[in-house]
């Protein structure tokens, strides 16, 4: 060892639950490969040792949650190198976990809908990776392999094929940093990413060039180092890292087709009808090449919820099933087949019953949708006249389609740094134009907030060289690296301004901690109209400009701030972590400084109050905002604004309808009042809005039901319940009703059944009334059949509403009287079912059902 | 004739109910004299006393599930039905009583 060269190690053990995967294992490297050093990663479980330059050897090395693994560094920059690994270890490896946007893996069970199953209907069953329904004609994909009788092209200039190696790698990583150029979602950006890390991985091309220099092609040498790595990942015990390898497949395949100059597998299908696609796996970019216009669903064999392709085809919405076993066996090439990937379903055969249910469902389904944007239509209001805007967080385009479909307001809060994410260069003014551009568009009228660029030390842009920072949360970050970026900050505020003109767009700064840089950000936004109106491009002047309130200083500068800016959003996630100085990520003590703390709470108050004296709008985004709990408090704090997650706006809609401002006022007056987090947790708790929900609506009466069988009047049922969003999981809720009938049947004679249960699936108490046309088998008591159902549902509750159950009973002794059955039975509309069924109940209509009695107070939050 | 009834099913929020809706119903008919006992999801309902049950010739049980307080009956006669068949045939429940 020379005196210049030295080694050293440290040991650490894997935070990550799913191990060193592809994505952490390509961070890892990328900061390996900054050094000249050595670096070697010692698997101490396994005894497996990998090159830390090697995405590849990381990956093939096995490293599973809470692994040791032991880093060896030797070279001339042996201590910085040590330093930096030792640092992205410690500091950034911990945050690698956090998944690409929407990889919660499923547990739903895939029983087929009884309907189904007594109209033996054949159902696969799959796990469902990407939501929807798909219908469409099959189209099998045969597995991508490597050819192996590809001939033995002489390989006998190495040199020369050294050289077609390094062009045909070359050549790979520019199709992907193309493909990743115009990868409008982060979600398929950083699935590109790992491809671009895996085709230039040092492992690979070492293998490679091994190869030909000991006399193979180019070609061979291709297959071979591919079925080497193949083989390699293919037998890990990790589920994960086996699925990789169909990743690297298709990156030696692209090679091949390089060193060949054809592509041998021809493995692209055009897609000419709607297509249901059905493969074994599917490379992300494989699937990138099949019309998205024709294809209307996959179905993969592989269980691989977290497999690349798996990931892309929810960014992109496609009904996708997974692990659905012997798939291409199954199914038939050419025939009509339905995904159901709600469920985690195909249907194999379209048979008139199959058909049946499925042209319900689409009605179940769209119903369900509309009732959702009839409350998207109406702003939503408090029972007593305050309206609040309720707007949507969103990251990409297709966030936002669904945030508007779920009836946002607005967007509160539209994130731009992911486009700055995993590249190699910032995305330009053209490219940021077009993404504005399409948002704005879906926003309409609706106001829109775009947030410049929020990036530092914790993320990895190389074209910014950031320095790496032990704090980087307290570092040099969001406004604060403007004044060293400003060509940057003013591509993406030319980008915005040129937007603004088509519709309702508003720019945010995040990170604000100083008068100084609001004054300076203003600037900026000048210089660019400034630049914009001398080249004769239009903008709208007045645009808003306001800034995030994420750094407690700013609450004791309001008088100063508020008259440069037009509106504030706390941005809850960092001002939590400031306001108690508790590191977020840090599960240890993050748990115990809650936004609902009421020393937070108290903050909170303050600053809204003064915000409004100033006589500035004030919103709310982040963590706090989307928790339904505490939707009570955000009222009573008077916020003007509240930006939630893009599919929960429905749900914050319909919850804020049933609160009374001048309720929560008075709760977040107690809250103030009270000594810790639990003391404001249990005043929430005893706030139940779900109970105030009447126990019957007439979306609930179905008068004149066509069903045809009993499987299909419950199916009836349970869809009315989930169109009015009283439940979410139909499938949980039919199990209920289902394995209450298995007792014996609830029919009970003439000619009616009550099914019920008590059960979590629903959200509310919920009487539900059909009426059929033509009677139907209820497998009853007396043999007889059915032609008017009730159906009752309890919620299963801590805190259970005895006075719906009180109700119920009643309602059950009632279907005991002749007249009471005669008079349901003859009634001819639904708004009589009601008006005579809370007559006959002694429920108030339309309103509360618990408001009447004793044992709940009128208002849960009188004292 | 004076008869005391319990009613109890699994879930609680139905049948119970309407087993004891119909029970009163046809004791009415037969011109007995009944106090129907509820054991459902809110608990016990219409409780039967010491002197309730002293007083009964009869208790009827019309339950899927074990019945609460079942010592209290101690020295009384007791039918014992499944909850459907006051439903199904209440009617052959106090014909039995008459035999």
């Amino acid at each position: 060892m020379t005196q210049k060269s030295r080694t050293s190690q440290f040991v650490f053990s894997c935070p990550l639950s799913s191990g060193l995967h592809a994505r952490p294992a390509s961070h890892l490297a990328e900061v390996a490969n900054q050094f000249s050093s050595d670096c070697t990663l010692t698997n101490l479980r396994n005894g497996l040792v990998a090159n830390g330059k090697s995405v590849l050897g990381i990956i093939a090395s096995d490293i599973r949650h809470n692994d040791r693994c032991a880093v060896q560094v030797s070279g001339p920059d042996e201590s910085a190198a040590h330093a930096a690994l030792r640092r992205f270890v410690e500091d950034a490896l911990p945050q690698c976990d956090v998944p690409l946007a929407g990889i919660a893996e499923s547990s739903r069970s895939t029983v087929p809908p009884k309907q189904l199953r007594a109209g033996n209907v054949t159902c696969i069953s799959g796990t469902p990776v990407s939501g929807g329904i798909g219908y469409g004609k099959v189209v099998i994909l045969q597995k991508m392999t490597l050819p192996g009788n590809l001939g033995t092209q002489a390989g006998t200039d190495s040199q020369r094929e050294v050289e077609r190696i390094k062009e045909a790698v070359t050549a790979v990583r520019h199709r992907i940093s193309e493909k990743l150029k115009y990868s409008l979602t982060p979600t398929g950006a950083a699935v590109l990413q790992a491809d671009l890390a895996m085709a230039s991985d040092a492992l690979l091309v070492q293998k490679l060039k091994e190869q030909v220099l000991g006399g193979k092609s180019a070609a061979q040498a291709v297959v071979e180092t591919g079925e080497f790595f193949i083989d390699l990942l293919g037998h890990s015990e990790n589920e994960y890292i086996r699925q990789r390898s169909a990743d690297i497949e298709e990156i030696c395949l692209q090679l091949l087709e390089q060193v060949c100059g054809t592509s041998p597998a021809a493995a692209v299908v055009e897609l000419r009808e709607p297509s249901v696609v059905v493969a074994e796996a599917l490379a992300p970019q494989q699937l990138l090449e099949l019309d998205r216009h024709w294809l209307k669903g996959l179905v993969l064999e592989h269980s691989a919820a977290t497999s690349h392709a798996a990931i892309l085809a929810r960014s992109l919405g496609i009904p996708t099933l997974a692990g659905v076993q012997k798939a291409r066996l199954a199914l038939t090439p050419g025939s009509e087949v339905v995904v159901d990937a709600n469920r985690g379903l195909v249907v194999p055969q379209f048979s008139p019953a199959a058909r049946r249910f499925y042209q319900r469902e689409q009605q179940t389904l769209k119903r369900r949708k509309d009732g959702w944007s009839r409350h998207a239509d109406q702003s939503a209001m408090t029972l007593d006249g305050t309206r609040v805007e309720v707007a949507a967080n969103a990251s990409s385009g297709e966030e936002l389609i669904l945030a508007l479909e779920n009836g946002a307001d607005g967007i509160g809060l539209f994130r731009t740094e992911m486009m700055y994410l995993g590249r190699d260069r910032a995305p330009s003014e053209q490219e940021q134009f077009a993404i504005y551009s399409e948002a704005v568009r879906a926003a309409a009228d609706r106001p829109l907030i775009i947030r410049t660029f929020d990036i530092g030390g914790d993320k990895n842009v190389p074209y910014l060289n950031l320095p790496r920072e032990d704090n980087p949360f307290l570092g040099y970050r969001g406004a604060r690296i403007y004044a060293d970026h400003r060509e940057l900050l003013q591509a993406q505020l030319r980008a915005i301004l040129r937007v603004s003109t088509e519709g309702c767009v508003q720019i945010m700064a995040p990170m604000i901690s100083s008068l100084e840089e609001v004054v300076q950000f203003k600037a900026e936004v000048e210089q660019a109209k400034q630049h914009l109106a001398q080249n004769g491009i239009a903008f709208r002047p007045d645009i808003k400009i306001g800034i995030m309130v994420e750094v407690p200083s700013l609450a004791f500068f309001l008088d100063e701030l508020s008259p440069q800016v037009d509106f504030f959003s706390i941005g809850t996630n960092d001002l939590v972590q400031y306001f108690f100085a508790a590191d977020r990520s840090n599960p240890r003590i993050a748990s115990r400084f809650p936004a609902r703390h009421p020393a937070f709470l108290r903050f909170l108050e303050q600053l809204v109050q003064d915000i409004h004296r100033a006589g500035k709008w004030v919103g709310m985004c982040g963590e706090m905002a989307g928790d339904l709990r505490n939707l009570p408090l955000l009222l009573g704090l008077g916020l003007d604004e509240i930006s939630v997650p893009a599919a929960e706006v429905h749900e914050f809609k319909r919850s804020l309808a049933r609160l009374r401002t001048s309720d929560c006022v008075s709760l977040l007056d107690r809250a103030l009042a009270c000594k810790d987090t639990s003391e404001v947790d249990n005043l929430l708790a005893t706030h139940q809005p779900l109970h105030r929900e009447p126990l019957l609506t007439e979306e609930l009466v179905l008068l004149g039901s066509t069903s045809q069988s009993k499987e299909e009047v419950i199916q009836e049922m349970v869809d009315a319940l989930y169109i009015a969003s009283r439940t979410d999981d139909r499938s949980l809720l039919e199990e209920a009703l289902w394995s209450r009938e298995a007792d014996y049947s609830t029919g009970l004679g003439h000619g009616f059944a009550t099914p019920h249960c008590k059960t979590d699936a629903v959200n509310a108490d919920s009487i539900c009334v059909l009426r059929l046309k033509e009677p139907v088998n209820w497998d009853s008591v007396n043999g007889e059949s059915v032609s008017m159902v009730v159906l009752l549902a309890l919620r299963n509750s801590e805190f259970a509403n005895t006075t719906h159950m009180q109700v119920f009973s009643t309602l059950a002794r009632k279907l005991m009287n002749e007249e009471f059955r005669q008079h349901l039975l003859k009634i001819t509309t639904a708004n009589q079912v009601t008006t005579y069924l809370a007559e006959q109940l002694g429920i108030p209509l339309g309103a509360n059902g618990d408001s009447s009695t004793a044992e709940q107070p009128a208002s849960p939050f009188s004292p | 004739m004076k008869i005391v009834a319990v009613t109890a099913c699994p879930t609680g929020i139905a049948h119970t109910y309407m087993a004891a809706a119909r029970l009163e119903k046809v004791a009415k008919n037969f011109g007995y004299e009944i106090k129907v006992e509820t054991q459902g999801a809110m608990g016990i309902e219409n409780k039967l006393t010491e002197n309730d049950i002293r007083q009964a010739q009869f208790a009827i049980f019309a339950v899927d599930i074990e019945v609460e307080g079942k010592e209290r009956f101690h020295g009384v006669k007791v039918i014992q039905v499944p909850l459907q068949e006051a439903l199904k045939n209440p009617e052959s429940i106090f014909a039995k009583l008459q035999r």
